[in-house]
């Protein structure tokens, strides 16, 4: 008798949290480590892929790194207070640049990639924020790689990465202030189109084995 | 494989699922997270919301014309004289390499150790000694990290660097060393110490001592993947990129 109570009790518990879990206002069903996993293996995949057209690579995977990538949030961060002071027009203009700019540099990162095993380790989720560990075994050395999401209407989206303890939306901020500050912002923009016509270039030539 | 993922996700969800309504009692209870996400995405202030841990990460450089000078000569050296002879170092064996990585980080324990002790992380400086002794005998000299693989000790590094900031003194200001690369006042200082708690230095004479450095700096570049190329071909400008990301990278050693 005893034991169906405790079991009539515990089956009205779980189907409780599922309601409750289905009132929360969880963008998707699945979590902030499950979509960012989905994203970095349909990365991969596109790059085992026997394709031999490297521009339509590039092409599937840059769609697939801006669905999960937000690069709106993103470049609002880079300028942290800037952003106030910089009108619309070069405040657009700056986001299409840093976009292009980031996409180029995790196009050209992720080219270096040789199979190593990616381990994902559980989503910390506090308020609408979400953090998502991984870890890069690299010959018997963990490269830490952490991924910082928010959720959107399109699911989780990631709006910082850290690699090695050092925030790469943080470091840009850095440097990108410090140009701002000694060059101005037609100066940054003019320097970020030139940039990404010399990444741009370097993506066009075939894939050379890093020696 | 792709069903194992299945059950695991499936079986995480079920655990998972009856610590929701725990999770909710937090203090998040009061906001509704998805209202306050369509009002503040986009807007002006999230930035300060996002990243707000992010003030106060200024960089202190008063010497950035002589700090660029010297990184200009050592991105020379980088290019010119030791990433040329990392890429010959790469006809040994990479296991060999990684070995002889290992050695070198062995030899740096007895540094951990005593910086570990004096920052009064007591488990730790016995997880790095453990190690030290392990690695050492079973481990053949270090070539093989035992304590790591086996034992999951993991390696900490600290440095006199850390242990002045553990005791509040701060970095100084940023500071290029010539060879040695980014630092600041207070860890360019602080080599000198650390120096001393090198056992390489109290069992080599000084060219054994220089040649295993240069042979140590040289293992580890032929074991890198061409990081600092890729900095110096995607960044506007390398030396605040690599700036930011020492000092970064150091603030967060030094409070953990």
């Amino acid at each position: 008798m005893r034991k169906i109570t405790v079991l009539a009790l515990m089956t009205l518990l779980l189907m409780l949290s599922t309601l409750v879990a289905a009132a929360t206002p969880s963008v998707d069903a699945s979590g902030p480590k499950e979509q960012l996993q989905q994203t970095v293996e349909a990365i991969l995949t596109v790059l085992r892929s026997d394709c031999p057209d490297e521009k339509q690579k590039n092409q599937e995977i840059s769609a697939l790194v801006r669905q999960r990538f937000d690069y709106q949030t993103m470049s609002q961060g880079v300028l942290g207070r800037n952003w106030m002071n910089t009108g619309e027009v070069d405040r657009s203009k700056f986001v299409a640049l840093f976009s292009q700019l980031l996409e180029e540099t995790y196009l050209g990162r992720i080219r270096s990639y040789k199979g190593q095993q990616i381990i994902y380790a559980d989503a910390q989720i506090r308020q609408n924020r979400a953090e998502v560990d991984t870890f890069i075994k690299n010959d018997g050395v963990d490269i830490p790689v952490t991924y910082k999401l928010i959720p959107s209407e399109s699911g989780w989206v990631v709006y910082d990465v850290v690699i090695e303890k050092v925030s790469l939306i943080r470091n840009y901020r850095s440097s990108y202030n410090d140009i701002l500050r000694n060059k101005g912002m037609a100066s940054l923009l003019e320097d970020m189109a030139v940039k990404l016509e010399e990444l741009k270039a370097r993506q066009e030539q075939p894939t050379q084995a890093s020696v | 494989m792709k069903s194992q993922l299945l059950l695991a996700m499936a079986l995480g969800f079920v655990l998972l699922t009856p610590s929701l309504p725990l999770a909710q009692d937090t203090p998040t209870t009061a906001v509704a997270p998805a209202a306050d996400m369509a009002a503040g995405a986009y807007s002006d202030g999230l930035f300060d919301d996002l990243y707000a841990d992010d003030e106060g990460v200024e960089s202190h450089d008063p010497l950035v014309t002589l700090n660029r000078g010297t990184f200009w000569v050592n991105d020379k050296c980088y290019f010119y004289l030791l990433k040329p002879l990392a890429r010959g170092f790469r006809i040994v064996p990479l296991p060999v390499r990684n070995g002889l990585r290992n050695i070198f980080y062995n030899l740096r324990s007895p540094i951990d150790t005593a910086n570990a002790l004096l920052q009064l992380k007591f488990k730790q400086a016995g997880t790095q000694l453990s190690r030290l002794l392990v690695n050492s005998t079973v481990g053949v000299l270090g070539f093989f990290d035992v304590a790591g693989n086996y034992y999951k000790w993991e390696r900490k590094e600290e440095d006199f660097g850390q242990t002045l900031g553990f005791y509040g003194v701060g970095e100084g200001f940023y500071l290029v060393l010539p060879l040695l690369g980014p630092s600041t006042l207070r860890d360019g200082i602080a080599l000198v110490p650390d120096g001393y708690a090198d056992p390489i230095y109290w069992l080599a004479d000084y060219p054994t001592t220089l040649v295993s450095k240069g042979v140590k700096a040289i293992n580890t570049l032929s074991l890198d993947n061409d990081s600092y190329e890729s900095i110096v071909e995607e960044q506007l400008d390398p030396y605040l990129f690599v700036r930011d990301a020492y000092l970064q990278h150091r603030r967060y050693n030094v409070e953990n």
